[in-house]
């Protein structure tokens, strides 16, 4: 039963690492993102391997069931990952609106040069 | 011929580096003010220089990137590229520009170490963590470019026609990618790439602008990079040129 559990999650995270790859390759992917997707299917392979650690780390904690201490896991990744893409349009934004007022000055500089 | 000065909030120190290159390459000065919020631009425009700014910070590579568009719509058939914080010296630079004529070279590395790594220049100091990586950088680059280059990152350098006509529309801007991918594309559109050691300066003033983590991060990054990019496509070509 274990070792199904193990193939399985080794597939879905090596899976994900060349789609991962993939996307950049096409260059529809940032470089930057790419990492962060990576190390998520990196740590799949690795937590998926690790079951025995997990049970003692869970064990120790007072969790009864392993699995539930890498889901709690996963999920508090995935909310760290939207909190930083959160960020990334924040900051976009404001980018954005500089770029628009930029826009502004310059294209009014030009309507006031005399057209030749 | 145009010389190229990435700068960030470097007012205490670029005024004087403008005035030694004027002084001695006799050459036109771009300064591209990345996003700073000091005096930079302004000392700049005194000291002589053309100056671009940028309406918000897009890192070092950013700032070559509008310089090379810059020399490439200019018309400038040669381009130097020198820091603003004084450790690049004019003299060392002027040694740059001569390989372009002397050994038919495209681009130009002005390398920071100097007979493999057994010595660094005099100025130059680096921690162990970065002398492994900058050796891990070279022989990644090194292998795949058939040349032997010993300082991918190197931001002392200097470009011929050829040179600027193909980066300048595609130049890769992300931190360490604008110097090592740069090298990979010279490799790629056959640009002979000559490197030499440079003598470096201390910092005249002014802080360096780079962190630990992020460093680590783009470095990592870089070598991603540097293993895809035989099978990436091509870069699509940034504005109008």
């Amino acid at each position: 039963m274990t070792w199904k559990l193990v193939v399985f999650v080794s597939a879905i995270a090596v899976i994900n690492v060349a789609v991962v790859i993939e996307f950049v390759r096409r260059r529809k992917l940032g470089e930057n993102f790419a990492l962060l997707w990576i190390g998520v299917g990196l740590l799949g392979i690795v937590l998926s391997v690790a079951r025995p650690l997990i049970d003692n780390v869970a064990n120790d904690i007072g969790v009864r069931y392993g699995p539930t201490l890498i889901f709690t896991g996963a999920i508090l990744f995935l909310l760290f990952v939207c909190m930083n893409l959160s960020m990334h349009i924040s900051r976009l934004t404001e980018r954005s609106e500089i770029l628009a007022e930029e826009i502004t000055f310059l294209r009014n500089r030009l309507d006031r040069e005399p057209r030749v | 011929m145009l010389v190229i000065i990435p700068a960030l909030n470097e007012a205490e120190t670029v005024g004087r580096v403008i005035a030694d290159v004027i002084a001695a390459l006799r050459a036109d000065v771009v300064v591209v003010d990345d996003g700073s919020t000091d005096a930079t631009a302004r000392v700049a425009r005194a000291a002589g220089a053309q100056v671009l700014s940028h309406p918000f910070n897009l890192g070092v590579g950013g700032a070559i990137r509008t310089g090379m568009r810059y020399a490439s719509r200019q018309g400038y058939s040669r381009v130097v590229q020198i820091d603003a914080d004084g450790q690049h010296l004019p003299s060392e630079a002027a040694r740059l520009l001569a390989q372009l004529d002397d050994q038919q070279a495209d681009l130009v590395i002005g390398s920071r170490f100097a007979e493999g790594y057994a010595r660094t220049s005099a100025g130059y100091e680096v921690s162990t963590l970065r002398r492994l990586s900058m050796r891990l950088l070279s022989r990644l680059v090194s292998r795949r470019s058939k040349t032997h280059i010993s300082d991918t990152t190197s931001g002392f350098r200097a470009f011929g026609p050829a040179a600027i006509e193909v980066l300048a529309p595609i130049y890769p801007s992300a931190y360490l990618s604008d110097t090592v991918e740069t090298l990979l594309i010279a490799g790629d559109r056959g640009l002979r790439v000559v490197e030499i050691s440079v003598a470096m300066r201390e910092r005249l003033g002014g802080t360096p602008s780079s962190g630990h983590f992020r460093s680590l991060f783009h470095l990592t990054r870089v070598i991603l990079v540097v293993l895809l990019h035989r099978v990436r496509r091509p870069v699509m070509q940034r504005g109008v040129q």
